[in-house]
Protein backbone atom coordinates (compact mmCIF):
# COMPACT_ATOMS: atom_id res chain seq x y z
CA UNK A 1 0.00 0.00 0.00
CA UNK A 2 1.45 3.44 -0.97
CA UNK A 3 1.17 6.59 0.94
CA UNK A 4 -2.10 7.57 -1.30
CA UNK A 5 -3.64 5.04 -0.16
CA UNK A 6 -2.94 5.28 3.37
CA UNK A 7 -3.58 8.85 3.55
CA UNK A 8 -7.15 7.86 1.56
CA UNK A 9 -7.85 5.35 4.18
CA UNK A 10 -6.96 8.03 7.13
CA UNK A 11 -9.62 10.42 5.87
CA UNK A 12 -12.42 7.82 5.55
CA UNK A 13 -11.55 6.93 8.96
CA UNK A 14 -12.83 10.33 9.69
CA UNK A 15 -15.78 12.49 9.59
CA UNK A 16 -15.53 14.81 6.59
CA UNK A 17 -15.98 18.31 8.71
CA UNK A 18 -12.91 20.89 8.87
CA UNK A 19 -12.52 20.08 12.58
CA UNK A 20 -11.09 17.09 12.05
CA UNK A 21 -8.38 18.90 10.38
CA UNK A 22 -5.98 18.43 13.17
CA UNK A 23 -6.96 14.53 13.67
CA UNK A 24 -5.97 13.57 10.49
CA UNK A 25 -2.78 15.44 10.56
CA UNK A 26 -1.83 13.94 13.44
CA UNK A 27 -2.79 10.55 11.85
CA UNK A 28 -0.93 11.57 8.84
CA UNK A 29 2.14 11.99 10.76
CA UNK A 30 2.36 8.96 12.86
CA UNK A 31 1.40 6.72 9.78
CA UNK A 32 4.00 8.44 6.96
CA UNK A 33 6.50 10.21 9.65
CA UNK A 34 6.16 13.30 8.05
CA UNK A 35 3.08 15.49 6.09
CA UNK A 36 4.22 15.75 2.24
CA UNK A 37 2.97 18.75 -0.05
CA UNK A 38 0.65 15.98 -1.62
CA UNK A 39 -0.99 15.09 1.60
CA UNK A 40 -1.87 18.68 2.40
CA UNK A 41 -3.41 19.13 -0.35
CA UNK A 42 -5.34 16.15 -0.56
CA UNK A 43 -6.30 16.98 2.77
CA UNK A 44 -7.48 20.40 1.75
CA UNK A 45 -9.64 18.85 -0.97
CA UNK A 46 -11.11 16.40 1.15
CA UNK A 47 -12.08 18.97 3.83
CA UNK A 48 -12.98 21.94 1.24
CA UNK A 49 -10.48 24.52 2.91
CA UNK A 50 -7.92 26.26 2.04
CA UNK A 51 -4.03 24.77 0.68
CA UNK A 52 -3.17 27.57 3.67
CA UNK A 53 -5.32 26.74 6.35
CA UNK A 54 -3.52 23.13 6.61
CA UNK A 55 -0.18 24.60 5.89
CA UNK A 56 -1.21 27.12 8.81
CA UNK A 57 -1.80 24.40 11.34
CA UNK A 58 1.02 22.18 9.94
CA UNK A 59 3.47 24.89 10.84
CA UNK A 60 2.21 25.58 13.87
CA UNK A 61 2.03 22.36 15.61
CA UNK A 62 5.60 20.80 16.72
CA UNK A 63 4.05 16.99 16.49
CA UNK A 64 3.77 17.80 12.63
CA UNK A 65 6.00 18.07 10.49
CA UNK A 66 7.31 18.59 7.14
CA UNK A 67 10.68 16.62 6.73
CA UNK A 68 10.16 12.68 7.39
CA UNK A 69 11.60 11.89 10.87
CA UNK A 70 13.26 8.65 11.63
CA UNK A 71 10.88 5.83 13.01
CA UNK A 72 11.58 6.19 16.50
CA UNK A 73 11.83 9.30 17.94
CA UNK A 74 14.15 9.95 21.46
CA UNK A 75 13.11 12.79 23.32
CA UNK A 76 15.43 14.44 25.51
CA UNK A 77 13.90 16.82 28.35
CA UNK A 78 15.73 20.27 28.44
CA UNK A 79 13.10 21.64 31.09
CA UNK A 80 14.38 23.31 33.74
CA UNK A 81 14.64 20.54 36.50
CA UNK A 82 16.23 17.90 33.30
CA UNK A 83 18.73 20.51 32.88
CA UNK A 84 19.79 21.53 36.08
CA UNK A 85 20.28 17.57 36.33
CA UNK A 86 22.66 17.99 33.37
CA UNK A 87 20.05 16.51 30.11
CA UNK A 88 22.50 18.44 28.20
CA UNK A 89 25.33 16.15 28.53
CA UNK A 90 22.95 12.95 28.28
CA UNK A 91 21.85 15.02 24.51
CA UNK A 92 25.38 15.66 23.77
CA UNK A 93 25.92 11.82 24.09
CA UNK A 94 23.25 10.64 22.28
CA UNK A 95 24.13 13.07 19.36
CA UNK A 96 27.66 11.62 19.23
CA UNK A 97 26.12 7.66 19.81
CA UNK A 98 23.63 8.68 16.38
CA UNK A 99 26.18 10.70 14.71
CA UNK A 100 23.42 13.59 14.16
CA UNK A 101 22.72 16.94 15.46
CA UNK A 102 19.49 17.42 17.08
CA UNK A 103 16.07 17.52 15.30
CA UNK A 104 18.06 15.11 12.56
CA UNK A 105 17.35 12.12 11.50
CA UNK A 106 20.32 8.86 11.13
CA UNK A 107 21.30 7.61 7.85
CA UNK A 108 19.28 4.20 8.46
CA UNK A 109 16.16 6.44 8.94
CA UNK A 110 15.59 5.07 12.19
CA UNK A 111 16.59 7.31 14.94
CA UNK A 112 15.46 10.94 15.08
CA UNK A 113 16.99 13.22 18.18
CA UNK A 114 14.53 15.97 19.95
CA UNK A 115 14.49 17.96 22.72
CA UNK A 116 11.38 18.49 24.82
CA UNK A 117 10.30 21.40 26.94
CA UNK A 118 8.91 19.48 30.14
CA UNK A 119 7.06 16.10 30.46
CA UNK A 120 5.80 16.89 33.69
CA UNK A 121 8.28 14.26 35.16
CA UNK A 122 10.90 16.66 37.24
CA UNK A 123 11.63 13.70 39.84
CA UNK A 124 12.72 11.78 37.06
CA UNK A 125 14.79 14.54 36.04
CA UNK A 126 16.85 13.64 33.28
CA UNK A 127 13.73 12.40 31.42
CA UNK A 128 14.53 10.59 27.95
CA UNK A 129 11.15 9.49 26.21
CA UNK A 130 10.55 7.25 23.44
CA UNK A 131 7.37 6.26 21.65
CA UNK A 132 5.22 5.35 24.61
CA UNK A 133 8.13 4.65 27.40
CA UNK A 134 10.01 7.50 29.63
CA UNK A 135 13.71 6.77 30.78
CA UNK A 136 14.78 8.69 33.95
CA UNK A 137 17.53 9.61 35.89
CA UNK A 138 19.65 9.34 32.60
CA UNK A 139 23.18 9.79 32.03
CA UNK A 140 25.15 10.14 29.33
CA UNK A 141 26.40 6.33 29.63
CA UNK A 142 23.30 4.99 30.61
CA UNK A 143 21.74 6.77 27.54
CA UNK A 144 24.38 5.22 25.42
CA UNK A 145 23.78 1.95 26.93
CA UNK A 146 19.97 1.90 26.34
CA UNK A 147 20.37 3.03 22.68
CA UNK A 148 22.92 0.04 22.15
CA UNK A 149 20.41 -2.47 23.79
CA UNK A 150 18.08 -0.91 21.43
CA UNK A 151 15.61 0.27 23.94
CA UNK A 152 14.39 3.29 22.75
CA UNK A 153 11.68 1.85 20.42
CA UNK B 1 -30.49 53.32 22.31
CA UNK B 2 -28.41 52.88 25.20
CA UNK B 3 -26.51 55.69 26.98
CA UNK B 4 -22.93 55.87 27.64
CA UNK B 5 -20.10 58.27 28.44
CA UNK B 6 -16.89 58.34 26.41
CA UNK B 7 -13.84 61.03 28.40
CA UNK B 8 -17.47 62.06 30.51
CA UNK B 9 -19.09 63.13 27.28
CA UNK B 10 -22.86 61.19 27.11
CA UNK B 11 -23.31 59.78 23.68
CA UNK B 12 -26.55 57.73 22.82
CA UNK B 13 -25.57 54.64 20.40
CA UNK B 14 -27.21 51.54 19.33
CA UNK B 15 -27.13 47.90 20.82
CA UNK B 16 -23.72 46.37 19.39
CA UNK B 17 -21.97 49.43 18.21
CA UNK B 18 -18.33 48.69 19.52
CA UNK B 19 -16.49 51.53 21.35
CA UNK B 20 -14.33 52.09 18.94
CA UNK B 21 -16.94 52.75 16.05
CA UNK B 22 -19.20 55.07 19.03
CA UNK B 23 -16.34 56.54 19.57
CA UNK B 24 -14.83 57.58 15.57
CA UNK B 25 -18.79 58.43 15.07
CA UNK B 26 -18.03 61.44 17.91
CA UNK B 27 -14.57 62.30 16.58
CA UNK B 28 -12.61 60.88 19.79
CA UNK B 29 -9.40 59.48 18.87
CA UNK B 30 -8.37 56.04 19.71
CA UNK B 31 -5.49 54.28 17.86
CA UNK B 32 -5.47 51.70 16.10
CA UNK B 33 -3.28 48.95 13.70
CA UNK B 34 -5.03 45.97 13.41
CA UNK B 35 -8.71 46.97 12.92
CA UNK B 36 -9.79 47.80 9.47
CA UNK B 37 -13.61 48.89 8.54
CA UNK B 38 -13.81 46.29 5.37
CA UNK B 39 -12.09 43.29 7.41
CA UNK B 40 -13.20 40.89 10.33
CA UNK B 41 -12.66 42.09 13.82
CA UNK B 42 -9.41 40.52 15.53
CA UNK B 43 -8.29 42.70 18.38
CA UNK B 44 -5.01 41.23 18.04
CA UNK B 45 -2.66 44.46 18.29
CA UNK B 46 -4.26 45.67 22.01
CA UNK B 47 -3.59 49.71 20.66
CA UNK B 48 -7.14 50.38 20.94
CA UNK B 49 -7.44 49.55 24.92
CA UNK B 50 -9.50 51.77 26.46
CA UNK B 51 -10.65 51.81 30.24
CA UNK B 52 -14.22 51.00 31.36
CA UNK B 53 -16.74 51.07 33.72
CA UNK B 54 -18.86 48.62 34.26
CA UNK B 55 -21.00 48.01 36.85
CA UNK B 56 -18.62 49.27 38.98
CA UNK B 57 -16.00 47.24 37.74
CA UNK B 58 -13.02 49.08 36.08
CA UNK B 59 -11.00 47.43 33.57
CA UNK B 60 -9.28 47.70 30.47
CA UNK B 61 -10.73 46.28 27.21
CA UNK B 62 -9.97 46.36 23.59
CA UNK B 63 -12.05 48.50 22.40
CA UNK B 64 -12.51 47.55 18.77
CA UNK B 65 -14.00 43.96 19.74
CA UNK B 66 -16.27 45.50 22.79
CA UNK B 67 -19.73 45.80 22.21
CA UNK B 68 -21.72 47.89 24.21
CA UNK B 69 -24.69 46.11 25.17
CA UNK B 70 -25.30 48.21 28.56
CA UNK B 71 -24.51 51.57 30.06
CA UNK B 72 -20.82 51.92 30.84
CA UNK B 73 -18.65 54.91 31.30
CA UNK B 74 -15.27 54.61 28.99
CA UNK B 75 -11.96 56.34 29.24
CA UNK B 76 -9.40 56.71 26.76
CA UNK B 77 -6.80 58.47 28.33
CA UNK B 78 -6.40 57.46 31.82
CA UNK B 79 -2.76 56.49 33.50
CA UNK B 80 -3.85 53.22 32.87
CA UNK B 81 -4.77 53.55 29.18
CA UNK B 82 -1.96 54.88 29.12
CA UNK B 83 0.53 52.15 30.39
CA UNK B 84 -1.04 49.72 28.41
CA UNK B 85 -1.00 51.44 25.19
CA UNK B 86 2.90 52.46 25.72
CA UNK B 87 3.93 48.85 26.56
CA UNK B 88 2.41 47.44 23.39
CA UNK B 89 4.10 50.26 21.65
CA UNK B 90 7.19 50.08 23.06
CA UNK B 91 7.25 46.13 22.12
CA UNK B 92 6.10 47.09 18.64
CA UNK B 93 8.95 49.74 17.99
CA UNK B 94 11.29 47.14 19.54
CA UNK B 95 10.85 44.56 16.44
CA UNK B 96 9.54 46.99 13.71
CA UNK B 97 11.84 50.13 14.70
CA UNK B 98 11.58 51.36 10.84
CA UNK B 99 7.46 50.73 10.38
CA UNK B 100 7.33 54.68 9.51
CA UNK B 101 3.12 54.46 11.29
CA UNK B 102 4.71 52.93 14.75
CA UNK B 103 7.23 55.76 14.10
CA UNK B 104 4.35 58.13 14.13
CA UNK B 105 1.97 56.77 16.87
CA UNK B 106 5.30 56.64 19.23
CA UNK B 107 5.95 60.16 18.66
CA UNK B 108 2.29 60.80 19.36
CA UNK B 109 2.53 59.45 22.07
CA UNK B 110 5.38 60.15 23.54
CA UNK B 111 7.48 56.81 23.50
CA UNK B 112 10.86 56.37 23.57
CA UNK B 113 12.34 53.03 21.85
CA UNK B 114 14.01 51.38 25.14
CA UNK B 115 16.29 48.25 23.18
CA UNK B 116 14.88 44.84 24.86
CA UNK B 117 15.61 42.32 22.72
CA UNK B 118 18.02 41.44 19.85
CA UNK B 119 15.60 40.65 17.12
CA UNK B 120 16.26 41.04 13.42
CA UNK B 121 14.32 44.63 12.86
CA UNK B 122 11.07 43.38 11.01
CA UNK B 123 8.22 45.18 9.60
CA UNK B 124 5.46 43.14 10.10
CA UNK B 125 3.62 43.20 12.85
CA UNK B 126 1.85 40.10 13.03
CA UNK B 127 -1.95 41.92 12.66
CA UNK B 128 -3.31 39.30 9.94
CA UNK B 129 -4.98 42.44 8.33
CA UNK B 130 -3.51 40.47 4.85
CA UNK B 131 -4.85 37.66 5.54
CA UNK B 132 -8.09 38.49 6.42
CA UNK B 133 -7.95 40.68 3.45
CA UNK B 134 -7.21 37.41 1.68
CA UNK B 135 -9.89 35.73 3.23
CA UNK B 136 -12.66 38.46 3.01
CA UNK B 137 -12.16 38.24 -1.27
CA UNK B 138 -12.51 34.75 -1.11
CA UNK B 139 -9.43 33.20 -2.69
CA UNK B 140 -7.71 32.23 1.14
CA UNK B 141 -3.96 32.76 -0.53
CA UNK B 142 -1.97 33.64 2.57
CA UNK B 143 -1.74 32.91 6.21
CA UNK B 144 -0.20 33.11 9.14
CA UNK B 145 2.61 30.04 9.40
CA UNK B 146 5.07 28.76 11.70
CA UNK B 147 4.61 29.98 15.69
CA UNK B 148 6.64 32.14 17.99
CA UNK B 149 9.49 34.49 16.57
CA UNK B 150 8.99 32.47 13.40
CA UNK B 151 5.83 33.30 12.80
CA UNK B 152 4.88 35.18 9.48
CA UNK B 153 2.82 35.72 6.59
CA UNK B 154 3.24 33.37 3.64
CA UNK B 155 1.62 31.40 0.99
CA UNK B 156 0.93 27.39 1.12
CA UNK B 157 3.88 25.51 1.54
CA UNK B 158 6.26 28.83 0.70
CA UNK B 159 5.81 28.66 -3.09
CA UNK B 160 3.53 30.26 -5.93
CA UNK B 161 0.36 29.21 -5.55
CA UNK B 162 -3.08 28.63 -7.90
CA UNK B 163 -5.22 30.45 -4.94
CA UNK B 164 -3.63 33.67 -5.51
CA UNK B 165 -5.52 36.02 -8.09
CA UNK B 166 -2.72 39.06 -7.92
CA UNK B 167 -5.15 41.48 -6.55
CA UNK B 168 -2.87 43.00 -3.99
CA UNK B 169 -5.90 43.32 -1.01
CA UNK B 170 -3.06 42.23 0.64
CA UNK B 171 -0.51 45.13 -0.01
CA UNK B 172 -3.49 47.40 0.57
CA UNK B 173 -4.41 46.89 3.80
CA UNK B 174 -0.46 46.13 5.61
CA UNK B 175 -0.65 49.11 7.92
CA UNK B 176 3.47 48.81 7.95
CA UNK B 177 4.45 48.26 4.12
CA UNK B 178 5.94 45.08 4.90
CA UNK B 179 4.18 43.40 1.77
CA UNK B 180 5.93 44.58 -1.39
CA UNK B 181 5.14 43.67 -4.88
CA UNK B 182 6.88 44.45 -8.17
CA UNK B 183 4.89 46.18 -10.71
CA UNK B 184 6.57 47.09 -14.50
CA UNK B 185 3.85 47.99 -17.22
CA UNK B 186 2.31 44.76 -18.21
CA UNK B 187 3.52 42.68 -15.61
CA UNK B 188 2.99 42.17 -11.57
CA UNK B 189 5.02 40.09 -9.18
CA UNK B 190 3.60 39.18 -5.42
CA UNK B 191 3.66 35.81 -3.31
CA UNK B 192 6.26 34.29 -5.52
CA UNK B 193 4.38 34.53 -8.22
CA UNK B 194 4.40 36.38 -12.27
CA UNK B 195 0.82 37.70 -13.31
CA UNK B 196 0.04 39.15 -16.64
CA UNK B 197 -1.85 42.59 -16.12
CA UNK B 198 -4.84 43.68 -18.40
CA UNK B 199 -4.27 46.45 -20.06
CA UNK B 200 -7.20 48.48 -20.88
CA UNK B 201 -7.91 49.45 -24.34
CA UNK B 202 -9.60 53.02 -24.27
CA UNK B 203 -8.04 54.75 -21.24
CA UNK B 204 -4.58 52.61 -21.36
CA UNK B 205 -4.10 51.81 -17.73
CA UNK B 206 -3.26 48.33 -16.63
CA UNK B 207 -6.07 47.29 -14.71
CA UNK B 208 -6.53 44.32 -13.72
CA UNK B 209 -4.79 40.52 -13.82
CA UNK B 210 -6.24 38.19 -15.83
CA UNK B 211 -6.53 35.54 -12.52
CA UNK B 212 -8.69 38.62 -11.06
CA UNK B 213 -11.12 38.83 -13.82
CA UNK B 214 -10.99 34.85 -13.71
CA UNK B 215 -12.13 34.87 -10.12
CA UNK B 216 -14.86 37.62 -10.33
CA UNK B 217 -16.51 35.39 -13.09
CA UNK B 218 -15.92 38.07 -16.30
CA UNK B 219 -16.64 36.61 -19.50
CA UNK B 220 -13.14 36.05 -21.36
CA UNK B 221 -14.46 38.34 -24.50
CA UNK B 222 -15.03 40.98 -22.38
CA UNK B 223 -12.02 42.20 -20.95
CA UNK B 224 -10.72 44.50 -22.60
CA UNK B 225 -11.75 47.83 -20.81
CA UNK B 226 -11.25 48.79 -17.11
CA UNK B 227 -14.31 49.44 -14.81
CA UNK B 228 -14.40 52.99 -15.08
CA UNK B 229 -14.51 52.97 -19.26
CA UNK B 230 -16.37 49.81 -18.79
CA UNK B 231 -18.94 52.40 -17.71
CA UNK B 232 -18.66 55.16 -19.63
CA UNK B 233 -18.78 52.88 -22.83
CA UNK B 234 -22.20 51.38 -21.68
CA UNK B 235 -23.72 54.53 -20.94
CA UNK B 236 -23.12 56.05 -24.27
CA UNK B 237 -24.52 52.81 -25.46
CA UNK B 238 -27.76 53.29 -23.42
CA UNK B 239 -28.12 56.92 -24.43
CA UNK B 240 -27.48 56.69 -28.20
CA UNK B 241 -30.08 53.67 -27.86
CA UNK B 242 -32.60 55.94 -26.24
CA UNK B 243 -32.20 59.18 -28.40
CA UNK B 244 -32.65 56.76 -31.12
CA UNK B 245 -35.89 55.43 -29.89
Amino acid sequence: MGEIDRIAEILHKHRQDPRYLLAILLDIQESENYISIEAMRTVAEHLGISESRVFAVVTFYRALSQKKKGRRIIRVCTGTACHLRGSAAVLQELEKQLAIKTGGVTEDGEYTLETVNCVGACALAPVVTSGENSFGRMGPSKAAELLAEGAFA
Amino acid sequence: MIEITINDIPLKVEKGTTILHAAQANGIDIPTLCNHEGLTLDGNCRLCSVEIEDMGNKKIVASCMFPITRNISVETETERVRRARNTVLQLLVNRNPKAPIIQQLCAKYGVDREERFALEPDLCIRCGRCVRACEAGGTKAIELVGRGFDRHVAPPYELETDACIGCLSCATVCPTGKITYEETPGKRKIWYKEFDVLQCKRCGIYFATKEMLDWAGRPENDRDHCNHCQKYIESVKFLTESQKK
